[in-house]
């Protein structure tokens, strides 16, 4: 099996980067003139545009909610995206698998209760995909929703991170992630450090968990300090 | 995106295109403030943003190598996508889109397949064999009117940037090899100087008027798409949207879209000129 050293000597990544070092973090928000609120995040090469639109009267009087908003989401890859083009799939599984993850995780975060019977809808457009796009669609969903002064409970950070040769990757790019290893993906609300989504594919020691969630939830941290930052800006 | 507009608001509207001077203040042909950045998408071979009042658009340009088309041999492949994307509206969710992305699609298909302006026979690699195609993919990230010009002007720009792997043929006959470089500054780029772009105008009251804003689009009764070359020749023309078109307006229209369109090829033409001494490729 072909296996791409990501460490050369120094304990360097591909990219020149430390284990724990994050990629270099961009936001600009209200970049959607359309939406009520809208992010662009890069973080290294992966660009995601997010924009919300709500809380408005629901679309399908049905799914409706008396007690609460709903939300919708939907997840869309761009055809250049990817280093190999994909045609566009409509109903692609995984890109709706990954839509459900998104709609869960601020489902936790945002302050339903104060928009009863109604929709806000979350549009996550990846334009381009170099590792991490569910991590930096979570992220730039975030900053969308504060864009829409949609009141939520916490920020919500996320980060992927993989383990190599007994050390642990954080912001793992494209390279990496294609190495096979475990692909952990946390995302958190850094204030009270409740775990909002966790996905793990491939095979993770169980010695490894617990370096690998205190550690991914550091970097994080580091990431909404940025976040906060750039709002303030 | 659907406008409403009372009564008033279409007349003052109308009255407005056809005395020659717009809600904005602007002629019936003048455009809008054109915003354009090359080189955006590090993935793609070529690609570019382009906004324009309130629509953006991205296109980014993947080459690949494929087996030519059995009725044209000799040449390379373009295939153009259009893609509204759903975080301009809502109602572009799953297949909402489908009826816009067709049109766009068909339409700017139309505009870019004519063979005798495009320089198709640089991307023939072996002939009889294997040719470049590229694959344009027009995403619509906000949809604000006059979505056909912006992208081709976006299309242009993306084109002129476009690099292409240089490949080495070698051997004869049958034997023919070819050897696409891996070295990313060993590449080429195509000449876009007779690549025409868009211009549609729109027919509202008895007048016409490019790049119009919602509002004027909501007031308007049919369009007609023209594609201009920089020399100032008309390449394609369609006639779209449900109005009734008078002959003579027609004729005045082309000539007000070749006039512009030329104005507009000098224009992004300057800019593109300016832009590639900046950058080493």
């Amino acid at each position: 099996k072909a296996v791409v050293s990501t460490q050369s000597t120094g304990g360097l990544r591909c990219d020149g980067r430390r284990p724990q070092e994050m990629r270099k973090l961009k936001c600009e928000l209200g970049v959607s003139e359309g939406a009520d609120g809208s992010a662009i995040v890069e973080q290294g090469y992966t660009k995601v545009l997010v924009s919300v639109f709500g809380p408005h009267e629901c679309a399908n009087r049905t799914a409706r909610n008396h007690e609460r908003a709903i939300i919708s989401c939907s997840y869309n890859f761009a055809s250049f995206g990817a280093a190999v083009r994909k045609k566009k799939m409509t109903a692609d599984k995984k890109t709706t698998e990954v839509g459900v993850m998104i709609q869960n995780t601020f489902e936790a975060a945002v302050m339903l209760e104060k928009f009863p019977k109604s929709q806000i809808d979350i549009y996550v457009q990846v334009l381009q995909g170099d590792g991490g796009e569910r991590c930096v669609a979570i992220n730039a969903t975030t900053l969308a929703l504060i864009n829409a002064g949609i009141p939520l409970k916490d920020y919500v950070c996320a980060c992927a991170a993989t383990v190599f040769q007994d050390s642990v990757l954080l912001d793992i790019n494209n390279l990496e992630e294609s190495y096979r290893g475990p692909l952990f993906m946390l995302a958190v609300m850094p204030q009270t450090e409740s775990i909002v989504q966790l996905q793990l594919d491939h095979r993770l020691h169980n010695d490894h968990l617990d370096k690998v969630v205190r550690e991914t939830i550091q970097g994080e941290r580091e990431r909404e300090s940025v976040c906060v930052c750039n709002l303030c800006v | 995106m659907a406008t409403r507009l009372s009564i008033n608001e279409i007349r003052y509207i109308i009255d407005g295109v056809e005395q020659d001077f717009r809600t904005d203040g602007r002629a019936a042909e003048d455009y809008r403030h054109v915003e354009l950045e090359s080189r955006v998408l590090p993935n793609t071979n070529g690609s570019a943003r382009c906004k324009l009042g309130k629509t953006e658009v991205l296109v980014g340009i993947k080459a690949e190598v494929v087996d030519v088309d059995v009725h044209a041999p000799h040449i390379g492949k373009l295939v153009i996508t259009a893609d509204c994307s759903a975080v301009a509206s809502p109602k572009f969710v799953g297949k909402g889109s489908e009826a816009l992305e067709n049109d766009l699609t068909n339409i700017l298909s139309f505009i870019y397949h004519s063979t005798e302006t495009l320089p198709l026979k640089e991307l023939c690699i072996l002939p009889g064999k294997s040719c470049w195609q590229l694959n344009v993919d027009v995403l619509f990230v906000q949809c604000g009117g006059n979505l056909f010009d912006v992208a081709s002007i976006a299309l242009k720009a993306a084109l002129h940037n476009t690099t292409l792997p240089k490949v080495r043929v070698s051997g004869e006959g049958i034997e023919m090899e070819m050897e696409v470089a891996d070295d990313p500054y060993h590449v080429w780029k195509l000449d876009v100087s007779n690549w025409p772009i868009c211009i549609t105008l729109y027919q509202i009251g008895c007048s016409f008027a490019v790049d119009p804003s919602e509002e004027e689009v909501a007031c308007s009764e049919g369009y007609v798409h023209v594609g201009v070359l920089p020399s100032g020749d008309v390449s394609s023309m369609e006639k779209s949207g449900a109005g009734n078109i008078d002959p003579t307006v027609l004729l005045e229209m082309v000539e007000v879209g070749v006039r512009v369109g030329e104005d507009i090829h000098n224009q992004l033409d300057k800019q593109l000129e300016a832009e590639k001494s900046l950058a080493k490729l």
